[in-house]
């Protein structure tokens, strides 16, 4: 019954669309001409109501794409009615152009030391008569004071100008650059090497001139800021191994292995990416054991050098000196000309194909002048130097293991603690941080943790006894708020061959002495 | 997760850093002659082939046109130079243009095209159902990928490179 009836209103309604088109048919038909052209509809489609359909849903889409709205899919940004814009522009109170700085801000304004003169071993110091023993400069093996390399950088000066003008691959280079880079890839004992102008930007262009989206750098996670910044900029997918932990650094690359096979990832390049001598921790990346990894696993090794180059090794040629490996092992040595060298600028070293590559894709090779003519030769000369009088890093050695030596004195045992335990360690700088055990007996009631800027007064408190007693140290100085992970506060102490024996170990006893007397004198 | 939140930051400061110089060129009135003109020539080019029937040359255009339309601005992801660390990643020419937004004058001319052009080739022949099939569905493949709603999706994963998109 039900089923004859619903047939009915089928049949009914079959009938009423019949009819409708039919009506509608002979309206049109009524037309005058119109059959001309219901003909030719007819005939071009073939007698095909389908064919005629779809063209016309043709027609319709187009119609319907070319009236609509432009838009922005999954736009999430937020919408703002007028009112509201008022509103906001009403509320708005601009910041002042230079922010009014706090009271740290100030102690570290006023506490940073003004050289008088050229700077030297011992240069002259703002507010002190007496000139100051040079505990925290860079220049290890007192190149700032070689007559070699200042009549030669004298003589480029009088030959070429100051300036070089131009970014490299646009007249920026002449033959002493060229020279330079022979020098160090002879020097390093690899095939090529490319000059950056700037020692900080050479690391974080080179990082991104090789890594890109998608490509994975696996870092070290103490590695100082100018490689943060390059592994940040490079926007590759990132992973952290514990800092110089081989087993660490094992698991992430064995994780990184298993995830790709489970989820059949595409091949990328992969990097590791580490210091040589840490600048912020002051101890050595197990080279070997790295490179065991990287050929395990399959990756290139990125290295910074830019502590270690021209001080750590038997040449001074940096890791692969000290370790006895083969430069060519590294895929990119990237070092700085401005510490060791007493010059300015950076390299980076490696096999033809990875030079050849970054003389148009270095961003800070391509867009930054090249540098000076003269800074060219004087780290050209000061390699020479280095090369002539394997000497000067013995001394260098007999310095710092003789600082060590005072400040491990057992009165600073419960005071303070140094970044790199071993006394022969071959690094020509160390970290002293005051013990965490020293800070929890100064603690308020209500802290957990004596605050950061506390401990960074205290050891101003130090570097200023220091300076009043003849010795120019330093507090190493972060960007805290853009670390990855901030070292604590520490004073960092450098050797230099521009002190004797004596003095050094005149200035280690003052740094000594100053340590326990601040911290003896400590309250909160 | 702040680090997927960071990522598409990221992404969007690179893609506005400068000009999409891969994408850009598709909403010069040049690009939009030129491409009336490939269709042209390719119309003759099929034309001239000694014993030819209209229906088979305008399915030859037709074919042909969608075909290279599609590899171009639908296959071939990311960008041939390399200056933004790889912002364009995964990305169609067709998801670049305009910087994404949808039923801009460079779509709207771009979606215009393959529809007249076969409308055109329909008027000219009498495509059996065969040749009828065929340009239709050479047409309904390119259309289907201009959709908005098709704005980086991949159909059961196709051409899909395994970077996140944003």
């Amino acid at each position: 019954m039900v089923n004859t009836e619903s047939s009915y209103t089928v049949d009914d309604n079959v009938r009423f669309i019949n009819s409708t088109v039919n009506s509608v048919y002979e309206l049109v038909a009524l037309i005058p001409g119109s059959d001309i052209i219901l003909n030719y509809l007819k005939e071009s489609y073939q007698h095909d109501p389908f064919r005629v359909l779809l063209e016309l849903f043709l027609v319709f889409f187009a119609i319907k794409y070319m009236l609509a709205k432009r838009y922005k899919p999954n736009d999430n940004s937020v919408k703002l009615t007028n009112k509201e814009i008022d509103e906001l522009v009403e509320e708005w109170q601009p910041e002042p152009l230079v922010p009014s700085l706090t009271a740290y801000d100030r102690m570290n304004l006023e506490k940073t030391p003004v050289i008088i003169g050229p700077q030297s071993a011992k240069p002259k110091v703002a507010g002190h008569t007496k000139p100051l023993m040079n505990l925290a400069t860079t220049n290890y093996i007192n190149l700032v004071a070689s007559e070699q390399i200042k009549d030669k950088a004298i003589k480029t000066l009088r030959n070429y100008g100051v300036g070089s003008c131009g970014p490299p691959g646009f007249y920026g280079t002449i033959d002493v650059h060229m020279d330079l880079e022979k020098d160090i890839a002879k020097f390093l004992g690899v095939d090529e090497a490319i000059i950056y102008a700037q020692g900080f930007s050479t690391i974080s262009s080179v990082i991104p001139a090789f890594s890109k989206r998608g490509d994975l750098l696996v870092v070290d996670d103490g590695v100082n800021f100018a490689v943060q910044k390059g592994v940040q900029i490079s926007r590759s997918n990132v992973r952290y191994f514990k800092h110089n932990d081989m087993e660490d650094l094992e698991r992430v690359l064995e994780e990184i292995r298993v995830d790709d096979l489970v989820h059949k990832k595409r091949l990328t390049r992969r990097f590791i990416v580490t210091e040589g001598l840490f600048a912020n921790h002051g101890d050595i990346a197990p080279l070997p054991k790295i490179i065991d990894l990287k050929f395990k696993y399959k990756y290139r090794l990125i290295l910074d050098e830019s502590q270690s180059i021209g001080v750590v090794g038997k040449r001074g040629a940096g890791l692969t000196d000290l370790y006895n490996v083969n430069a060519a092992e590294i895929d990119m040595i990237v070092g700085s000309m401005a510490t060791t060298l007493c010059a300015s600028g950076g390299f980076c070293a490696g096999s033809h194909e990875i030079v050849d590559h970054q003389r148009l894709s270095g961003q800070a090779y391509c867009f930054s002048a090249s540098i000076p003519a003269m800074l060219a030769v004087s780290a050209s000369e000061a390699l020479k130097v280095i090369q002539e009088q394997p000497n000067l890093l013995t001394e260098l050695q007999e310095r710092v293991v003789s600082i060590r030596q005072t400040l491990k004195h057992k009165a600073l045992d419960p005071l303070v603690e140094f970044s790199s335990p071993d006394i022969d360690s071959p690094a020509p700088f160390f970290h002293i941080r005051v013990k965490p055990t020293f800070l929890k007996l100064h603690l308020k009631d209500d802290e957990t943790a004596v605050p950061r800027e506390d401990e960074e007064r205290l050891l101003q408190d130090v570097v200023d006894e220091c300076a009043y007693q003849g010795v120019l140290i330093t507090r190493a100085k972060y960007v805290a708020e853009q670390e990855k992970i901030c070292p604590r506060p520490s004073i960092r102490i450098h050797a230099t061959t521009g002190l004797t024996k004596k003095e050094t170990e005149k200035a280690a006893g003052v740094v000594k002495a100053a340590i326990t007397k601040v911290l003896g004198k400590w309250r909160r | 997760m702040s680090g997927m939140s960071e990522k598409r930051a990221h992404q969007t400061l690179d893609q506005s850093s400068m000009i999409n110089l891969n994408s850009s060129w598709t909403s010069y009135k040049g690009a939009w002659s030129t491409t009336i003109f490939i269709i042209i020539s390719l119309k003759l080019l099929f034309s001239i082939i000694p014993g030819i029937n209209p229906e088979a040359s305008w399915t030859l255009t037709n074919v042909v046109f969608n075909m290279g339309h599609f590899i171009m601005f639908h296959w071939v992801q990311g960008i041939p130079f390399e200056n933004n660390q790889g912002a364009y990643d995964g990305l169609t020419l067709w998801e670049q243009i305009d910087g994404g937004v949808q039923f801009t004058a460079t779509r709207k001319f771009f979606t215009a095209v393959p529809i007249l052009l076969f409308l055109l080739s329909t008027h000219y022949t009498h495509y059996d159902m065969v040749t009828f099939a065929i340009n239709f569905s050479v047409l309904v493949v390119v259309l289907v990928a201009k959709l908005p709603a098709m704005h980086k999706v991949r159909v059961f994963g196709i051409n899909k490179m395994d970077e996140d998109m944003d």
